[in-house]
């Protein structure tokens, strides 16, 4: 069309102003110079024809291309080269020939294009020029520009407390508390997923460009530009919250396999980033990625059981989780949760031992507390991994598994007490270096009463050597030999129980998340993990969890 | 040795509200605090030497194999080590607490210990090299007496400690105490080691030339310590000492064992003894006190003892369900500024060193005396008979600081049990942990080095200077 804009691209040898004198001599209207030779695109014009004809300079010698501008894209290639694709409307075939031409002259160029050089030229491309917003095309879904994640990413997280997520009420909400909730989430989100961007870019060059990765990176980016159009707007329709819980919905799968991705990238570079570091970033990331996710589906799980009551069947539905406020459940009961784990590790081990761990529940099983059901099922699923292994591997199969709940009385002697008063609440991150960058959620009330959990078993213990690394990530006593899971040419064994093991993605001592993991769970809500190690006869595990005590009013 | 400056009259400090009290113990802090002698300043020359050497730090197994064989240049070798061990190990200490803050070594009992300290110094430093036997004699006088003078000093510091705890940030004040206790011990180990075998070698029994590997103890030393014994033992003392307290209608949780009880370890005994009663001091505390809040009659759950043996060390699990530790109070039970329970131990330990005098007067009127240290007169039939059990070894039992603590009754709270356990334990290389299940009961893990070829763990102050 004859307001399009397109990019000619020179030879390398020209001087601005011989290149742009070739240029005139055809039937140009305007020009204008994007980059010249000293730039590492080289000599870059942007030009516009005059009516209805488009000089493709065919046989000229100094001429390279001549392209229909538009946005410019990233793709990541094997070897860790970005390729540049200029996003076109469809091309007629003379545009086709040309844009095949700067494709390649990029790819052959001795440049390696990071991230980074690759926003720089995204924003050079649109360098503001008094007729720049003409031929701005409506934003490609996957471009984010380094300034929409520099400015989120600067904002300042928001220090999150339990009752926030629980103000909207419990469900089924009104539609009004809906769109408050989902409005508060839609102000929390972007923020959030901004400063994981960053945190990722900060990693090594070539540690991102794993291909794993680069996947976990690809899929931030994606997520966040999902939700960037709905920055601008508040949600008060329910037209617009439902496609937004939808959105919501995405990003929740998107990351559901994360940490397995995660874990194998790291593994796959363990040669170029030094363990200390790995745990350093991972306890960040996945701290963070508690919360996100938290924040995430409780919007679902609040928006799904709003929905109920339009449905008159599901009137006794609503009652039987009333002790629900979306992933929270307020009469939660460890002792079920330790059985059913028990029974689905004890499975596990069957099909890979062919021996089947028993365990025993004593303390006060029918304590009930208030806690997020999916966290607890995944710690006690971890811990009791590890000592129904420690427990066959050692011949010790028949001595039970011993489990003890104790549930921590209401008041302690001095009301609010000076340890809850004393102790930050960080969610365990004096550990790491950036304890502003992901303040926790607070728990309810803070002299919530809470629940230990102590896990006995008699498989021998952990070795002295073996002891100082049980709290670093990708640090598994399987050895080198044995086969990751996850790797498709592994023995039937290995893929029966990966179908099986589920969506942790990890069988029995795999991945070596387990525990740092859980650890970064329990301490999310200000409880924690110990470890006792009995070398010789077994193995203690403490697990204290804090309570989310009761919401107020 | 010149006394420089100030003979300082005795002033008084007029009232003073402690700016900051603590949650707990809400009671007008009113320290009205009686200066007479700030320590007097001695010229720091000689107090400077010897901070520059260096301890040389010994481990059990050193202790043991150096006693087997007694001859009489081993034995004057012994003395020798001794005599200089003792005063550099004192010069560092002094100078530790040189560098507190004043207003903390004003503090009268913590003067009281520096003055002992700088004392003991002055005298053992003179001590020409030894030769004879004879110098040797008078050699162990000298240090028995300072062992004897210093049996108050742990009670001391710990009221110190507690009376100065808004004068001085908690973690330092912790670890100025972790490091003088644990040179204490060891200053305590050399010293009573070399008197045990100076001991023996002069007892009528000993034969110079009988290597005598069965021995059971050499010097100090319990060679074959039996983790299944010691606790038994321990378990019965502590269960009589808690029948006469609290009365003998108190139903008292059994003692379970369980695990490797053939284990065994080298060990000092009054240091593993001491350790074992005082975890079960407070389990059996913790369980008859839950027993009296919930007015249950039944007879409690016993406490499980556990032992773990490995090749390289051995663990001792005591597991009760004594109701756990209450939030309030967990953070300080590793420290000797206690927090909101602060004024109640203060009392409590105002009663302690009465009990260490009480033992020094029974010793002066009973030369014989094997050590019944108890003031309560009822207790002493029962602490009798167990001190006669303690007795095995040696002829004359070595008054143990220990034993006046030991044999106190287990209501009478001092805040100290676990913080000087963990000294102890970690002075030979080992470590002491507790878990808590609050509304449930704890678990102690007390780890012993077996091999006893691990060094003491000294802080010396060589290395700090060096930062």
């Amino acid at each position: 069309m004859a307001t399009d804009y397109y990019l000619v691209s020179v030879d390398q040898n020209l001087s601005e102003s011989d290149a742009k004198k070739h240029i005139e001599e055809q039937n140009i209207q305007s020009i204008e110079t994007i980059s010249d030779r000293t730039s590492i695109i080289g000599p870059l014009f942007k030009v516009k024809f005059k009516d209805g004809l488009i000089s493709t300079f065919k046989a000229h010698k100094h001429i390279k291309a001549v392209e229909l501008d538009g946005p410019v894209t990233t793709r990541a290639l094997n070897g860790g080269k970005v390729k540049l694709i200029l996003q076109t409307p469809p091309p007629n075939a003379a545009m086709i020939r040309w844009s095949k031409q700067l494709r390649s002259c990029i790819d052959t160029s001795p440049f390696l294009y990071p991230s980074r050089a690759f926003s720089g030229i995204a924003s050079l491309a649109r360098h503001p020029s008094p007729a720049a917003h003409k031929w701005s095309h409506p934003p490609s879904p996957t471009v984010i520009s380094d300034d929409d994640v520099a400015s989120l990413a600067s904002k300042p997280l928001h220090v999150l407390s339990l009752a926030d997520l629980v103000k909207h009420g419990r469900p089924p909400l009104s539609a009004q508390a809906l769109f408050s909730s989902a409005n508060f989430t839609l102000s929390l989100l972007p923020i959030r997923l901004a400063h994981r961007i960053q945190a990722l870019r900060n990693l090594p060059f070539i540690v991102v460009s794993n291909p794993n990765i680069s996947k976990i990176y690809n899929n931030y980016l994606h997520s966040l530009s999902t939700l960037l159009p709905y920055k601008s707007k508040t949600i008060s329709n329910l037209e617009d919250e439902i496609r937004f819980t939808e959105v919501l919905a995405d990003l929740v799968e998107t990351h559901a396999h994360t940490i397995p991705t995660l874990a194998r990238g790291f593994l796959e570079c363990r040669k170029y980033i030094n363990p200390a570091e790995v745990t350093r970033f991972l306890d960040e990331h996945l701290r963070a990625r508690i919360g996100t996710r938290l924040i995430a589906e409780q919007h679902i799980d609040l928006h799904n059981s709003s929905q109920s009551h339009q449905h008159p069947d599901s009137g006794t539905q609503a009652t039987d989780d009333s002790s629900y406020i979306g992933v929270i459940d307020t009469a939660l009961q460890p002792a079920q949760i330790i059985n059913s784990c028990g029974n689905f590790v004890s499975e596990i081990c069957e099909l890979k031992y062919g021996v089947r761990p028993t365990w025993i529940i004593d303390g006060e099983p029918s304590t009930t507390f208030a806690y997020v059901p999916v966290h607890l099922e995944y710690i006690i699923t971890e811990l009791l991994k590890n000592a129904f292994r420690a427990t066959v591997e050692s011949g010790k199969s028949h001595e039970p598994v011993i489990i003890t709940i104790a549930a921590e009385p209401e008041n302690p002697r001095e009301g609010l007490s000076q340890l809850d008063k004393d102790r930050k609440l960080d969610g365990g991150l004096s550990r790491t270096r950036e304890v502003e960058e992901n303040p926790p959620i607070k728990p309810f009330d803070d002299p919530a009463p809470g629940v230990t959990i102590r896990i006995r078993d008699r498989g021998g213990g952990i070795s002295p050597e073996v002891l100082p690394n049980i709290w670093s990530y990708s640090f598994t006593t399987f050895s080198d030999a044995d086969e990751l899971p996850g790797q498709t040419h592994g023995s039937g064994n290995m893929d029966a129980l990966n179908a099986i093991s589920g969506a942790g993605g990890s069988s029995i001592a795999g991945l070596g998340y387990g525990l740092p993991l859980g650890r970064a769970y329990a301490e999310y809500f200000g409880g924690g993990i110990a470890v006792q190690s009995l070398y010789g006869w077994g193995c203690d595990v403490y697990l204290r969890l804090k309570g989310l005590g009761k919401p107020k009013g | 040795m010149l006394r420089s400056c100030s003979q300082n009259r005795p002033r008084t400090v007029g009232l003073t509200l402690t700016p900051r009290s603590r949650a707990g113990g809400n009671k007008l802090q009113c320290s009205v605090r009686q200066v007479h002698n700030p320590p007097p300043w001695r010229p720091a020359y000689s107090l400077d030497q010897w901070v520059a050497k260096e301890a040389r730090p010994i481990s059990l197994r050193q202790l043991m194999v150096f006693g087997r064989t007694l001859t009489e240049a081993r034995l004057i070798s012994s003395a020798n080590y001794v005599r200089t061990e003792l005063p550099t190990r004192l010069a560092h200490r002094i100078r530790d607490m040189q560098t507190l803050p004043y207003v903390v070594v004003t503090n009268p009992h913590i003067s009281q210990v520096y003055e002992l300290y700088y004392k003991a110094f002055e005298s053992l430093r003179k001590v020409p090299e030894i030769k004879t036997l004879d110098d040797n004699g008078r050699f162990c006088e000298k240090v028995s007496h300072t062992l004897h003078e210093h049996l108050t000093v742990i009670p001391k510091l710990a009221m110190g400690v507690l009376e100065c705890r808004n004068l001085m940030r908690p973690e330092d004040m912790d670890k100025f105490m972790n490091t003088i206790l644990r040179s204490r011990i060891s200053r305590r180990v050399i010293a009573e080691q070399h008197l045990a075998l100076t001991e023996t070698f002069h007892s009528p029994y000993h034969f110079q030339d009988a290597q005598s590997r069965e021995a059971e103890f050499v010097g100090e030393v319990l060679v074959k310590c039996n983790a299944k014994e010691v606790v038994t033992r321990c378990g019965h003392e502590v269960a009589a000492l808690a029948s006469t307290a609290y009365g003998p209608f108190t139903k008292l949780p059994a003692i379970n064992l369980s695990g490797h009880l053939t284990a065994t370890f080298p060990y000092i005994l009054s240091h593993i003894e001491y350790i074992i009663g005082e975890l079960l001091r407070n389990s059996i505390q913790a369980i008859v006190e839950k027993q009296k809040i919930t007015g249950y009659k039944g007879q409690p759950a016993p406490i499980e003892v556990t032992i773990c043996e490995a090749q390289q060390h051995v663990i001792i699990r005591v597991s009760d369900q004594g109701g756990g530790i209450p939030r309030d109070i967990l953070p300080h039970i590793w420290s000797f500024s206690k927090g909101p329970r602060s004024h109640e131990l203060l009392e409590n330990l105002e009663k302690v060193p009465k009990m260490a005098a009480t033992l020094q007067e029974l010793k002066n009127h009973n030369p014989e005396g094997t050590s019944s240290p108890s003031p309560h007169s009822a207790l002493d039939p029962v602490t009798h008979a167990a001190a006669e059990k303690l007795g095995h070894h040696n002829a004359a039992v070595h008054e143990s600081s220990l034993a006046s603590l030991s044999s106190r009754p287990p209501n009478l709270r001092l805040g100290m049990g676990l913080p000087l356990s963990r000294v102890y334990a970690e002075y030979w290389a080992g470590s002491l942990e507790l878990h808590s299940l609050e509304g449930y009961g704890v678990d102690a893990f007390l780890q012993i080095s077996k091999l006893g070829n691990k060094n003491e763990q000294l802080t010396m102050r060589a290395s700090m200077d060096a930062v």
